[in-house]
C-alpha cells in the first residue's frame, strides 16, 4: 500500500507536533488539572516558547545525523561532554534533575551505562522527552527505534527511564507509517517489558481512555489519570512512567489528532509540557505538518538555546527535512518502504 | 561460648545489643533526629516552624531557633532515636511474619511517617500491587529504608531480600544485602575487615552502589581516620545537585567506609592489632572500640546531606562490631528509649529488649 504521506511530511508533523506540544504545555507545567481550568478554562493557545523537550529533541537529532544507525552510548557521551558539559560556564539552566546528574556523572569521569545509573534520576521522563527523532529515524521498524533511543537514554537513565525512551520512540517509528493510534499504541508497549511500573502505568492510562470515551468530561478523565498513576507520596512530576502514559493516554483520547492529543496531554498538567510534546509527536507523525493548526506552527521559530546553547538557531522543520533525507537515503539503498506493521 | 573471632570478641548477644543500640544512637545523632522527634509535638508547632523559616528568608537570619517545644513536653527533643530505630523495631518484632503481610497492616493506617520508599509501597499494596512491584513501581525504589531493616535480618542470620523487595529494589535491595551481609558477619565475630569485604563483595560493580561503596571504602583507607576522610567522601560520593539524603548508593557506601576505617585497624577487644594502618585511637580510655565507634558515628554525622541515616547504619556496623557494653554509657542510655515519632505504638518501647528478644531467638551460642 502506497503512504499517502511522505516520510518528509510525517517527518516534520513529528516534530513541528512536538514543539507546539511542548509550548502549550510550558505554563501548566507542574499545575493541577483544577488549577489550569480556573486560569485558563481550557488550555489552546501557545503563550510562549518552548523548553527543554524540544531543544534535547534536536540534541537527539544532531546525534543521528552524525552516527546514523552505528551510534554508540560512547558516542552519546562524548557529545554530552563536548557539547554540553564542556560549554558550561556557571549553572545549567532549564535543565532537569536528570540531565543535572549525568553531567556530574560525567564530570566524574563514569562512563555509560554508569553515567545512567550514578545518579538516582534514572525513571526521569528526560529521555522520553527527547527519542521522537530516533522514532522518525527508524520509521517502520519499532525495534531499532527502541534500540537507537535505548543507546541514547544509557548515558542519562536507567530502569524505567529507559523504558520510557524505548517506548515513545517504538511509538514514533510505527506512527510514522500511518498507523491508527490504537497499534502505535501497542507498538510502544512491545518495545518494554510488560512487567514493567512504565507497561503498567501506560496499560491503565490507555485504558482509562478507551473506557471513557469522548463522553467523559476533561475533569472526569484527568481526575481518573491522575488516581490511577500519579504517585501519592512524591512530590515531583517527572516519573517517566507517568509521563509516557499521560501522553499516550491523551494520544488516544485526542483521536491521534494533534490538536485534540495536545490540548488533552497540556491540560492533565504534571509535566504538560512533557507530556504534551510527546502526545504532539505521535499525532504529528500520523498526520503529517498539515495536522499541526496552522496558529501553533507560525509560534514555532529556531530554538533559542537557552537550555542547550548547541543547539540554538535550529528550527525542528529543518531538523526534520535532514532525518527525512537520510530516512531516504536508507529507504533508496535497500530499495524498503515504510509500510504499516 | 564465645561464637567466633578472637579471644576478645563480645558474645553473639553482645554483639546483637550492639547493633541495634549502635543504630539507634547514630540514628539520634545525627542533626534530623532532632525534627523527627519533633513529630511527637502538636502540629501548630511545626507550622511555626515553616512560617519562621520564611521569616528567616526574608530577614536574611542565617539560624533558627527550632525545633522548639511551646508549652508542650520537652521530652522528645531532648537527644534521642527517631525514625530508623523505630523502623528496625518494628522489623525485629515483625521478623517471621511475610513482609507483604506485615506491611499490609500498615496500609490503612494514617498516624505513619515513613519515607517516600515505604509510603509509594503502601500505596502499591493498596491498589493490590504486591512485591516485587510494590518496590520496583516505586520512585524511591532506592532509598536506605530496607537497608535499616536489614539490621534486624543481618542480626538473625535471616535472608533481608524478600523484606527489602516490598520497599524498594535495585540499589536499594542491594544496600540491604550489603547491611545484612556485615551486620551478619560481625555478630558471628568477623573482623570488621573481613565483614566490609563481604558486604562489599556482595554488590554488584556495575551497580551505582557497588561503585559508590568501593570508591567509598578506598577513600577513607586512604585518609586513614573516619574524620579525616570526610571531605573526600563528600566530594567522591554525594550528589550536589538534589539532596536525596536517604539513598542507599550514598549512605550504605559511607556506613562501610566509616566503619571500616574506624575499626579494621582495631580487634573489639584491647588486644593489638594485627594492621599496620596507625591511626585508631587506641589508647582511648573508654576502650578502642567504644572511642573507634564514636569517631566512626561522628564523622556521619558531618556530612549534612547525609545525617539522616548514614550515622544509624555506621553505629550498626560499629555497633555489631564493638558489642554494647563497649559503647559509651551515655550514649546507650539516650539511644535505648523509643519515642514513636514514626510508629506511635514505639514510644516507650526498650529497642534492648526487642533486641534481647531477638538474640534470644536467633543469635547466642549459634555460629553460621
Amino acid at each position: 500500500m502506497i503512504d499517502p504521506l511522505s516520510p518528509r511530511d510525517r517527518a516534520r508533523g513529528c516534530l513541528l507536533g512536538l514543539a507546539a506540544g511542548d509550548a502549550l504545555g510550558a505554563p501548566a507545567e507542574n499545575l493541577t488539572p483544577e488549577t489550569i481550568a480556573a486560569r485558563w478554562g481550557v488550555l489552546v493557545e501557545i503563550e510562549g516558547g518552548g523548553t527543554d523537550d524540544t531543544e534535547y529533541t534536536l540534541f537527539a537529532a544532531s546525534l543521528l545525523l552524525r552516527h546514523g544507525h552505528a551510534l554508540t552510548s560512547d558516542d552519546v557521551a562524548e557529545a554530552w561532554r563536548t557539547e554540553i558539559v564542556a560549554r558550561l560556564d556557571g549553572p545549567m539552566r532549564g535543565a532537569g534533575f536528570s540531565e543535572l546528574g549525568t553531567v556530574q556523572a560525567l564530570r566524574l569521569g563514569l562512563r555509560p551505562p554508569l553515567t545512567g545509573r550514578w545518579h538516582p534520576h534514572g525513571w526521569s521522563d528526560g529521555l522520553a522527552m527527547r527519542a521522537a527523532p530516533y522514532g522518525i529515524f527508524a520509521a517502520g521498524d519499532p525495534d531499532e527505534a527502541a534500540r537507537l533511543a535505548e543507546i541514547d537514554g544509557r548515558v542519562s537513565h536507567g530502569g524505567e527511564g529507559v523504558l520510557g525512551g524505548r517506548a515513545v520512540a517504538a511509538a514514533v517509528a510505527v506512527a510514522m507509517t500511518g498507523a491508527e493510534p490504537g497499534d502505535v499504541i501497542d507498538a510502544g508497549l512491545r518495545a518494554i517489558p510488560a512487567d514493567s511500573w512504565t507497561a503498567r502505568c501506560v496499560r491503565k492510562a490507555v485504558e482509562i481512555a478507551d473506557a471513557q470515551g469522548e463522553g467523559s468530561s476533561r475533569e472526569e478523565f484527568a481526575r481518573a489519570l491522575h488516581d490511577a498513576v500519579v504517585v501519592k507520596h512524591y512530590p515531583w512530576t517527572d516519573l517517566a512512567p507517568e509521563a509516557v502514559a499521560l501522553a499516550f493516554s491523551a494520544y488516544i483520547r485526542g483521536g491521534g489528532e494533534v490538536e485534540a492529543a495536545v490540548v488533552t496531554a497540556a491540560n492533565l498538567g504534571r509535566d504538560a509540557d512533557t507530556t504534551a510534546a510527546i502526545a504532539g509527536a505521535l499525532a504529528g507523525a500520523g498526520t503529517g505538518e498539515a495536522g499541526v493548526p496552522a496558529r501553533w506552527a507560525r509560534r514555532i521559530g529556531p530554538v533559542h538555546g537557552r537550555c542547550l546553547p548547541v543547539v540554538a538557531g535550529r528550527h525542528v522543520l529543518d531538523v526534520a527535512d535532514q532525518l527525512a533525507d537520510r530516512l531516504a537515503e536508507r529507504l533508496g539503498l535497500t530499495g524498503r518502504h515504510v509500510e504499516g506493521t | 561460648m564465645s561464637s567466633g573471632g578472637g579471644g576478645g570478641t563480645p558474645p553473639s548477644e553482645d554483639r546483637i545489643l550492639g547493633a541495634f543500640v549502635g543504630l539507634a544512637a547514630g540514628d539520634a545523632a545525627g542533626w534530623p533526629a532532632a525534627r523527627h522527634r519533633s513529630l511527637r509535638l502538636a502540629p501548630w508547632s511545626r507550622r511555626l516552624y515553616r512560617e519562621l523559616d520564611a521569616f528567616a528568608e526574608e530577614r536574611q537570619v542565617t539560624t533558627l531557633p527550632v525545633p522548639f517545644a511551646l508549652n508542650q513536653p520537652v521530652e522528645p527533643l531532648a537527644l534521642g532515636p527517631s525514625d530508623d530505630a523505630e523502623w528496625l523495631a518494628w522489623t525485629a518484632t515483625t521478623i517471621h511474619e511475610d513482609r507483604a503481610e506485615a506491611f499490609g497492616r500498615l496500609v490503612e493506617r494514617d498516624d505513619l511517617r515513613a519515607r517516600i520508599s515505604v509510603w509509594s509501597a503502601l500505596d502499591n499494596l493498596a491498589a493490590g500491587l504486591g512485591p516485587p512491584a510494590s518496590g520496583h513501581d516505586n520512585p524511591h525504589f532506592f532509598d536506605d529504608a530496607a537497608a535499616v531493616r536489614a539490621v534486624a535480618f543481618g542480626a538473625a542470620g535471616m535472608d533481608p531480600v524478600a523484606d527489602a523487595r516490598v520497599t524498594n529494589s535495585g540499589d536499594g535491595v542491594l544496600g540491604a544485602v550489603a547491611m545484612a551481609t556485615a551486620v551478619g558477619a560481625l555478630v558471628r565475630g568477623a573482623p570488621m575487615r573481613e565483614a566490609i569485604d563481604a558486604a562489599v563483595g556482595a554488590l554488584p560493580e556495575d551497580s551505582a552502589i557497588g561503585l559508590a561503596a568501593r570508591r567509598a571504602v578506598a577513600v577513607a583507607r586512604e585518609h586513614g581516620d573516619p574524620f579525616a576522610a570526610v571531605p573526600a567522601l563528600d566530594a567522591a560520593l554525594l550528589g550536589h545537585v538534589y539532596s536525596y539524603g536517604v539513598a542507599a548508593a550514598e549512605t550504605v557506601p559511607i556506613a562501610l567506609a566509616l566503619a571500616d576505617a574506624a575499626m579494621s585497624s582495631v580487634s573489639p577487644s584491647a588486644s593489638p592489632s594485627s594492621s599496620s594502618s596507625a591511626s585508631s585511637s587506641s589508647s582511648s580510655p573508654v576502650g578502642p572500640s567504644g572511642g573507634a565507634f564514636g569517631a566512626a558515628v561522628s564523622a556521619a554525622a558531618c556530612l549534612a546531606s547525609v545525617a539522616d541515616s548514614a550515622p544509624a547504619l555506621t553505629g550498626a556496623l560499629a555497633g555489631a562490631y564493638a558489642g554494647h557494653a563497649a559503647l559509651p554509657e551515655g550514649w546507650r542510655a539516650a539511644a535505648r528509649t523509643l519515642t514513636g515519632c514514626c510508629l506511635p505504638e514505639m514510644a516507650g518501647v526498650d529497642l534492648l529488649a526487642v533486641a534481647r528478644a531477638l538474640a534470644s531467638d536467633h543469635g547466642t551460642g549459634s555460629p553460621a
